[in-house]
């Protein structure tokens, strides 16, 4: 019996304990295969995934080295079945190549003859694939490329993609490191990538990934299409890049459903992309209009359906994923490994915390008790109304203004979903509002008086909720949200957690109505907030609103 | 010395001390039960073919190779069968195997010679060492025109059988003839007949009966026939014919002979324990997790026994339990008696109250529970999901499964292994290679399968780790308790927990099973393993309130339990839940009283009379009752207040007293006209049947009856009965009793009795009847007078 930190579960999962003195090293001899799942204060859960293991495969592990991990600091004796099916599921990586043949271009190799015999069989793969070159060997017609990656992925057998990639047109382009440098986790990142071609980074909100897509346009000297959630986050990047490189305004183009611009850096968004008029897609000649060198995917997790059926026909092309999370809502991780890449750089968000790059937060759930009015109107409410009535109390009011009353020098986001709500917040705290309808040149305005310090408080709907840049962000109170989603969750935190200037600690509120569906939602919240390692403490609106009680000795 | 000759082994064993008479006996106990009256008895019992089958399944490898020795060289003497083996086996091996023979009584001396039991050769192998049968065998099957071409091809004369093929049988047996003509075979050819020789031998040829002159013979085994090398058995089968088998072996007779067991590559495995253990906790984790299964939607039994492969797919999901290692779980279960149908009209697959001892106790004795059922389980789970010889799919826990060798097969596998060193592994197939050696004849023709399922059920259950036997196998094994050596490999049971804020609560390691217990009430298991993952939910606490668990219990369960600090979550929790507990109530009443009138119900209910209606105030305005509505108001109206009834929409119920009337009933109709018309037929038919019926109840009345039942009565009297009406051709009521032992009545008319049968017309039924006269109960004679003589 050894007393090792790592239990392994015969349902593949590993339970962590972060107490004990090993833990630190076992994190780092399993994390390169196994997925964090929850890291929750006392124990980690990571859990073995076939895609994690080929992820591991990918970046170099093989089987013998997870096993040993796993043995070496496992307490309890590791089930042989986990640990067959885990050597089972790593050599099936790589059994198949995708190569460039110096005669029939590109091609399919099999290091064993039976896969490739298998494969060839399958009724989905078969018509992918060319002549027989030689007894391992199969031409592939080069645009099928990334549909036979899905295709194989699919059945169990992922192909390594040594086929290498077209260098695109040049294009000069350096970063301008002026009194600030690459982090070191950024510059980890770009390296993973480079060396593995194509590929996902992972990074929290805030731990600077448009830096490390700048980085990688650096390496690249290319041409690159960076295609982003939308036009704010667009104009953002298109900032953040004109700052750190040597890139000028005029070199940097904008592609969305205002400007249509062509430059040796186009920004695209991903609705242009998807804009569809008569059911043609409009707009997806921009894959093809320049030779790009690099294509930068920023929320690799948000990324639409058609996005995917385009990138499949661009596997030629460098391509860089940036992401929070590679948790897809719709199940779709196995298509990002396959089409944009294996990961190749992921850090848990505590450990850049721990390292002061993002502001530790404090979570608090605020609870609200509802008035016997509201209460029967929420009593009464139809089904799908009732989240709205109890979401958007009246009584959340009052312990809002407070509860900005308490942060009277910081910088301050209210966040909801409802605009009625948000009407009568931005009333009650004399706050300016951002919304869908808000123009995108009056956002632009509104932020910048935001991030100059000229309005302390803002009030945003769920706009917010994606790539917007609020560097000063401190404390963020969150009145009404989408049912709990976890990527919100993400979203939101990542907005308070920007680096601070004076390393203060951020507060992410949430004000919730107790006794209600808005609570039930709050316990996902809560989870996901506890999973992901952050302190979260529930206090009752009157601690709030009222005096502080007199200690009583 | 010559020793006295025995040509039976009768003889043999009449001459045997006493010592080694036993020394049979004890060898073959099947001999002594139940006890010969004497020798001659023992002798041809010793004979028999099962007998004789079951001592020759003891016997090992080399031991039946050289019974084939003296099978092939009938009386030949002990040295002669040394020379025979050659130097393929020591001679102290080749007379301690004679030895062994003897003692069982399958070989016995006959002066110098040995003589083999008759009863060797039928249930052996035809083809004893490897050799075909001789060439006098092989021609009887040919016909004339079929042994010509090869008489010719020898140069013998053509002749008819069957002197042909006596003739053929002649030539074979000069060994120089034979050896010329294996000379003049192509080289293929001699590579085929060597391939033979060495046994079996036999091989598939295509149209192997088509007689083809020796010169236009076009491949090797063409030419082999046609020179009677091979001989045909089939259209599609040759055989090695003895004689040549012979030549071919040279000085090697007997073929290649195994004296010693094989050697087993033994690999060490030091931490064989260790991973054992862990398989131990594992498959302990995954029945309970089945069982549990099986609790909450019992899965139901099938016609044929066994579980259907709709239930056994829901049951692998339900039970998080992959599909293949289902049916190994749920025999485990059963033959541990956790598991069981419950036998009613529609039945279930339930788990046992042994399950719930089971569930009680530590983790080495629930093991040893499970190792021991496996070790004597009568079934072979393996064969679960093949198709049996009718082609259907055999079902878990089905009589098809069921294979009483399974034990001895599953001992004599680990015993391979328990014969290593401590902590060494062997393969499947160096398992198999020593038990073919050990006892080649035993385990039938699933043997192979059935030694590899047993490896594989002794890895899932840790009886063995990585290959090699566990120190708990081993004691498993040699029948002693295993469960104290497991412990020692088990991690000791826990008495803490960890809680987390996102509400979990991790248990790194097996708990004790009251804490666990207490655990399973509060919170849902997540992961489960060698640690359990638990989730408190609201649902999960609020099943512990229902168990009437406080909230200031779970409170403290987790403040003493939990090593690290509780969470602020978890105590909101179990606060929220409790406050909410409990705040809808439900319960039963018969009838309920309301009034806007508060004090009108608080006077009835300080009203003494209204005790008996036991009311109870639920509100200021409305009181229950147990009683029936009509009783409460009975009761009410008798105290002097003036309720009403109202009805369940809340609208009032004016009723009048109602007049006492008897109940109405349906009256009976009077049978219409509408009666059905009978045919002709019928109406003869139900005439007879009534005339029938009227001989019957005269005759009953009226002597003279028999009855052999009757007191008095004897077989003689009705025998006479009998005689008379057959003189008089008279009818009589006969009853007898039929094959299938029910009695029968039937009006006959006697024709004969004679040799122990009376044979006798039915009139009715237009036949003659045979019945034995000790199956008649009764012989009654009608008044009919003598039937018209035809």
């Amino acid at each position: 019996m050894t007393d090792g930190p790592l239990i392994v579960q015969s349902d593949k999962t590993l339970l962590l304990e972060i107490d004990h003195k090993d833990s630190s090293a076992c994190r780092q001899a399993i994390a390169p295969f196994a997925e964090l799942e929850r890291a929750p204060e006392h124990v980690h859960t990571y859990r073995l995934t076939p895609l994690g293991l080929w992820n591991a495969r990918a970046a170099g592990h093989d089987a013998e080295s997870v096993v040993d991990a796993l043995v070496r600091f496992s307490r309890y004796a590791v089930p042989h079945a986990l640990l067959v099916d885990v050597a089972d599921t790593m050599d099936r990586y790589g059994r198949l190549q995708l190569l460039n043949h110096p005669v029939h271009g590109l091609a399919l190799h099999a290091l064993d003859r039976a896969v490739l015999a298998e494969v060839i069989r399958n009724r989905k793969i078969a018509p992918m694939l060319g002549d027989r070159v030689d007894e391992d060997t199969m031409a592939v017609h080069p645009s099928e490329r990334g549909r036979l990656k899905q295709a194989l992925l699919k059945v169990g057998w992922p192909a390594e993609d040594l086929a290498g990639y077209v260098d695109g047109e040049a294009h000069q382009i350096d970063l301008k490191e002026d009194g600030w440098t690459l982090r070191d986790y950024q510059r980890h990142a770009v390296e993973g990538f480079w060396a593995g071609g194509s590929g996902v980074v992972v990074l929290p909100c805030g731990a600077g990934k448009t830096l490390v897509g700048a980085a990688a346009m650096a390496e690249a000297k290319a041409t690159t299409l960076i295609l982003v959630t939308n036009t704010v986050a667009g104009r953002q990047w298109k900032r953040e890049l004109v700052a750190r490189t040597t890139l000028t305004e005029d070199e940097i183009g904008e592609y969305s459903g205002e400007r249509k611009e062509i430059r040796p850096v186009t920004i695209a968004t991903y609705q242009v992309m998807t804009t569809r008029r008569k059911g043609e897609y409009r707009h997806l000649e921009l894959f093809g209009a320049r030779d790009w060198g690099l294509i930068v995917y920023d929320e690799v997790h948000l990324l639409p359906a058609p996005i995917f059926r385009l990138t499949a026909d661009l596997q030629s092309r460098r391509r860089l994923g940036l992401t929070a999370t590679l948790v897809r809502e719709d199940g779709r991780e196995g298509d990002v490994f396959s089409l944009i890449g294996p990961k190749r750089y992921d850090a848990p968000w505590k450990d850049i915390e721990a390292q002061g790059w993002i502001a530790p937060a404090e979570c608090v759930e605020v609870r609200v008790t509802l008035t016997d009015a509201e209460r029967m109107a929420y009593a009464t409410a139809e089904p799908e109304e009732r989240y709205k009535v109890a979401s958007t109390a009246r009584t959340k009011l009052p312990v809002v203004s407070k509860l900005v009353e308490r942060h009277p020098d910081e910088p301050v986001l209210v966040i909801g979903a409802y605009l009625g709500q948000l009407d009568d917040l931005a009333a009650e705290l004399d706050a300016p509002i951002i919304q869908g309808s808000t123009t995108n040149k009056e956002r632009e305005r509104l932020f910048g008086l935001f991030r100059e310090g000229k309005i302390r408080t803002l009030v945003v709907s769920k706009v917010a909720n994606f790539s917007i840049d609020l560097p000063e962000a401190a404390v963020a109170i969150q009145v009404s949200g989408t049912f709990g989603s976890r990527q919100e969750e993400a979203q939101r935190l990542g907005r308070v957690l920007r680096p601070k200037a004076d390393h203060r600690q951020a507060h992410f509120y949430t004000v919730v109505s107790r006794d209600t569906l808005d609570s039930e939602y709050a316990a996902h919240r809560q989870r996901f907030l506890a999973e992901q390692g952050y302190s979260y403490t529930i206090v009752d609106a009157d601690d709030v609103l009222g005096p502080p009680l007199p200690e009583v000795p | 010395m010559s020793r006295p000759a025995h040509r039976t082994l009768a003889e043999h064993l009449r001459a045997l001390p006493d010592e080694e008479l036993a020394a049979l006996l004890r060898a073959r106990p099947d001999l002594a039960v139940p006890v010969p009256i004497d020798v001659s008895v023992l002798a041809s019992r010793a004979q028999t073919r099962m007998s004789v089958a079951r001592a020759l399944d003891h016997l090992d490898l080399f031991t039946l190779e050289i019974l084939d020795g003296l099978r092939l060289h009938e009386k030949t003497s002990v040295d002669a069968l040394g020379a025979l083996a050659g130097t393929g086996a020591p001679e102290a091996a080749v007379r301690e195997a004679v030895k062994t023979l003897t003692t069982l009584g399958i070989v016995w001396p006959d002066g110098d010679h040995l003589r083999v039991t008759a009863a060797a050769d039928e249930t052996c192998s035809p083809y004893p060492a490897g050799l075909g049968r001789p060439m006098s065998a092989l021609v009887t099957t040919y016909s004339t025109a079929q042994l010509a071409p090869i008489l010719d091809a020898l140069s013998l004369p053509p002749t008819s059988q069957p002197e042909a093929g006596a003739l053929l049988a002649e030539a074979f047996g000069e060994r120089h003839r034979v050896q010329h003509l294996v000379n003049l075979a192509p080289p293929e050819a001699q590579a085929v007949l060597r391939k033979l020789a060495e046994g079996p031998p036999l091989g598939a040829v295509r149209e192997a009966r088509r007689s083809v002159p020796a010169a236009e013979t076009d491949t090797p085994v063409r030419w082999l026939l046609a020179h009677g090398l091979l001989m045909a058995l089939d259209d599609d089968s040759v055989e090695l014919p003895r004689e040549v088998g012979l030549v071919l072996r040279e000085a090697n007779v007997l073929g290649e002979l195994h004296p010693s067991p094989p050697e087993i590559p033994s690999v060490k495995q030091p931490d064989a324990d260790r991973a054992g253990s862990g398989q131990a906790t594992e498959v302990l984790r995954l029945v309970d997790a089945v069982l549990e299964a099986c609790a909450a939607d019992p899965p139901g039994v099938l016609r044929s026994g066994g579980i259907g492969v709709r239930d056994t797919r829901r049951l692998a999901k339900s039970a998080g339990v992959d599909e293949p290692s289902l049916p190994l779980l749920l025999e485990l279960a059963r033959s541990a008696g956790l598991l069981d149908d419950t036998g009613s009209g529609d039945p279930e697959w339930l788990p046992t109250p042994g399950y719930d001892t089971w569930t009680g106790e530590t983790q080495e004795v629930r093991w040893a529970w499970i190792a021991r059922a496996w070790l004597g389980m009568t079934r072979l789970p393996g064969l679960i999901g093949q198709r049996d010889d009718k082609d259907r799919i055999i079902a878990p826990l089905s009589f098809d499964a069921e294979r009483v060798s399974a034990p001895e097969l599953r001992r004599m596998t680990l015993a391979v292994l328990a014969g290593l060193p401590k902590n060494a592994a062997a393969g499947p197939q160096d398992v198999l290679s020593l038990l073919h050696w050990r006892s080649p004849r035993r385990g039938g023709r699933r043997r192979e399968d059935a030694v590899r399922w047993a490896l594989g059920e002794a890895a899932i259950l840790g009886v063995t780790g990585r290959g090699a036997l566990t120190s708990y196998g081993r004691a498993l094994l040699a029948g002693t308790d295993p469960a104290p050596v497991l412990a020692a490999q088990l991690p000791d049971p826990l008495d803490h927990v960890l809680v987390q804020a996102d509400l979990t609560v991790v248990a790194p390691g097996p708990l004790q099973p009251e804490l666990a217990a207490q655990l399973a009430l509060v919170a849902d298991v997540e992961s489960a393993g060698s640690a359990t993952v638990y989730r408190v939910t609201p649902a999960s606490v609020r099943r512990a309130l229902d168990a009437g668990r406080s909230a200031s219990d779970l409170h403290l369960l987790f403040k003493e339990r939990s090593r690290t600090a509780v969470p602020q979550a978890l105590t909101y929790l179990i606060d929220d839940v409790a406050r909410r507990h409990g705040g809808l109530r439900s319960g039963s009443a018969s009838a309920y009283l309301r009034s806007d009138d508060e004090t009108l119900l608080t006077e009835i209910l300080a009203d003494r009379r209204c005790e008996a209606l036991r009311l109870r105030r639920l509100a200021p305005t409305v009181l229950i009752s147990t009683a029936t509505p009509n009783r409460l108001i009975d009761g009410l109206r008798t105290a002097g207040y003036a309720p009403v009834i109202e009805d369940e929409f809340g609208t009032l119920v004016l009723s009048r007293p109602d007049a006492r009337r008897a109940a109405p009933r349906p009256r009976l109709t009077r049978p219409g006209a509408d009666l059905p018309t009978l045919s002709d037929d019928q109406l003869t038919e139900a005439v007879r049947a009534v005339r029938r019926g009227d001989d019957a109840a005269r005759s009953a009345r009226r002597a003279p009856v028999t009855t052999l039942d009757a007191p008095g009565a004897t077989a003689a009297t009705a025998i006479a009965v009998l005689q008379q009406a057959a003189r008089e051709r008279r009818q009589v009521w006969l009853g007898y009793v039929d094959p299938h032992g029910g009695t029968l009545r039937r009006l006959l008319r006697p024709l004969s009795i004679g040799a122990g049968y009376l044979r006798a017309d039915d009139e009715n039924a237009d036949i003659t009847l045979t019945i034995a006269l000790h199956r008649i109960t009764s012989a009654i004679l009608t008044d009919e007078p003598a039937a018209a003589d035809s």
